[in-house]
């Protein structure tokens, strides 16, 4: 019964719907064009505006809109040839140095290089070069920590990139773990101050400092990876002053860093440290240029002190420098450049001198390639003069 | 040691504190989106953007680049706040 009265209200309300139905969809076609209209006014809008938008950006446009963050992509690569006595000819991939800049207003940049190489055996190998985060504290003071590259002298920290060197390879004794620092973990604070007709920049910095690696009871290198750990409780200091006269075009600097550092075991785990010892590094550096030669030259050095508890107890120095002088003919976009150099070690054998010729072609400022011959030889060798490793390379270098 | 430790401390710490009271110098007047002087942007880029490398034409880069790129060589080169702003100016009117 109740079932019954439920079914016919049911009907009841079904055939009123039906009923209805042609009205109620009469006004839904109705909103549907009404609606169709004005999708089509919105898209001939769209469409007006494309048609603006285009013709405004035949022009090249360069502008943004300014924004308080900004992303930007550096860095530098390079891939080459080598052919040397020690390596019967060989492709190679020298790096691939992606640079991350990210800028907040202009009180802080985070700067990041990564370096990815491939290694002998063809596996890619990663490095941060360097990651800082950097606070211009006012027009005079950035203070930088994080992992830098060396404020001591100039090769290294201004000039290795491929795209920037004027030859194929670093200055003999400018590489890793030889005479030049390369890397600090630290707090830095750069800058520089006007002082007349001289520019004063500087660079002063407190970090984890360096590890000496020993073999046969000798320090056979100094490691400067940039620590992320100080393993001897022990920090260095140092810093760089600079001065650049513009009316000469003459860049002078003098570095110098002290402190203590240890002998460490970096097979074990955990690392283990000896007693520390003293620990210093100097160097002085020019570069200027005059009718278009393009002259600069670096000394750099790097002292440990005794230690009578260590398996290494001597004091040990490793000292490098170089010069060079570069010339650009503009009309063949050719550069021409010439360097020499030694490198001074505790160790006879693994002195050097170095002559080195590159030929370089611009194919852009930034965009380089170049054909160079190296000349290597151990200084004062009986055997007069005896030839090492002498090469031929060839290297194309992108700076981005 | 532990000694030497906690006085190096103190001594960065007095450095920073320091420093950071100079800081109201940066902030003195908005410098924000950069704004420069073109002339003396152009001397100083003359100036001081061979020193280390073949100079980067102005046309490489848009803008907002120019911004973090000149920052970044702000550092490298120790240009001064004011010299950054004019230089990044002259970047900007010129690519
Ligand atoms: C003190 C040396 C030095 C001076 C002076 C210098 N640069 Fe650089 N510049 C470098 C180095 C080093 C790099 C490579 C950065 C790297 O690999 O970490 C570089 C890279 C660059 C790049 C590539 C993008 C980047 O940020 O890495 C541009 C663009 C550039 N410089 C422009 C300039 C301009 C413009 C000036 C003048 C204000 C200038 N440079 C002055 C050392 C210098």
């Amino acid at each position: 019964m109740k079932f019954n009265k439920m079914f016919r209200y049911l009907l009841y309300t079904l055939s009123l719907a039906v009923l209805f139905l042609p009205a109620i969809s009469a006004s839904a076609a109705e909103t549907v064009a009404q609606s169709n209209k004005s999708l089509q006014q919105q898209i001939d809008e769209l469409n007006r505006k494309i048609d603006e938008a285009k013709e405004s950006s035949a022009k090249p446009v360069h502008k943004h809109e300014s924004s308080d963050s900004l992303i930007h992509l550096a860095g530098y690569a390079d891939v080459g040839y080598v052919n040397g006595e020690s390596n019967d000819g060989s492709f190679g991939v020298g790096s691939f140095s992606p640079i991350f800049h990210y800028q907040y207003k202009d009180l802080v940049m985070l700067e990041s290089e990564l370096e990815f190489e491939i290694n002998e055996t063809g596996e890619t190998e990663v490095a941060i070069e360097y990651l800082t985060v950097d606070i211009f504290l006012n027009d005079y003071v950035t203070l930088v920590m994080g992992k830098f590259l060396s404020p001591i002298g100039q090769f290294r920290q201004n000039l290795h990139p491929s795209w920037i060197n004027k030859q194929p390879t670093a200055p003999v004794g400018f590489g890793h773990d030889q005479a030049a620092p390369v890397s600090e973990v630290g707090i830095q604070f750069r800058g520089g101050v006007p002082a007349g007709p001289v520019k004063i920049n500087y660079a002063v910095y407190g970090g984890n400092g360096p590890a000496l690696e020993e073999n046969g009871g000798e320090i056979e290198a100094i490691e400067t990876p940039g620590l992320n750990v100080d393993g001897d409780g022990k920090k260095v200091y140092g810093g760089r002053l600079g001065v650049y006269i513009p009316a000469l075009r003459l860049d002078l600097g003098a570095s110098g860093a002290a402190g203590r550092a240890a002998v460490w075991d970096p097979s074990v785990d955990p690392v283990t440290y000896e007693r520390s010892r003293d620990y210093q590094a100097a160097g002085v550096d020019f570069g200027t240029k005059f009718f278009g030669i393009d002259l600069r030259g670096e000394y750099i050095k790097q002292t440990v002190g005794k230690q009578a508890a260590s398996v290494a107890p001597e004091k040990a120095e490793w000292s490098a420098w170089y010069s060079q002088v570069a010339y650009v003919i503009s009309p063949i976009n050719t550069e021409i450049a010439l360097r020499y150099g030694a490198y001074n070690t505790p160790e006879r054998t693994t002195n050097r001198t170095q002559t080195a010729i590159s030929v370089n072609y611009l194919f852009a400022n930034n965009v380089i390639g170049k054909v160079g011959y190296e000349n290597n030889e151990i200084p004062n060798e009986l055997n007069p003069k005896q030839r090492v490793d002498n090469r031929m390379l060839v290297q194309l270098a992108y700076g981005f | 040691m532990k000694n030497s430790k906690s006085k190096n401390f103190i001594k960065i710490l007095v450095t920073v504190v320091t420093l950071m009271f100079l800081m109201p110098l940066a902030n003195a007047e908005d410098t924000w989106p950069v704004k420069g002087n073109f002339a003396n942007g152009a001397k100083a880029w003359a100036e001081n953007c061979t020193r280390c490398h073949n100079t980067r034409d102005p046309r490489e880069l848009r803008d907002d680049q120019w911004i973090t790129a000149v920052y970044h060589m702000r550092l490298r080169a120790g240009l001064t706040g004011q010299e950054t702003r004019d230089i990044v100016t002259f970047m900007q009117m010129s690519n």
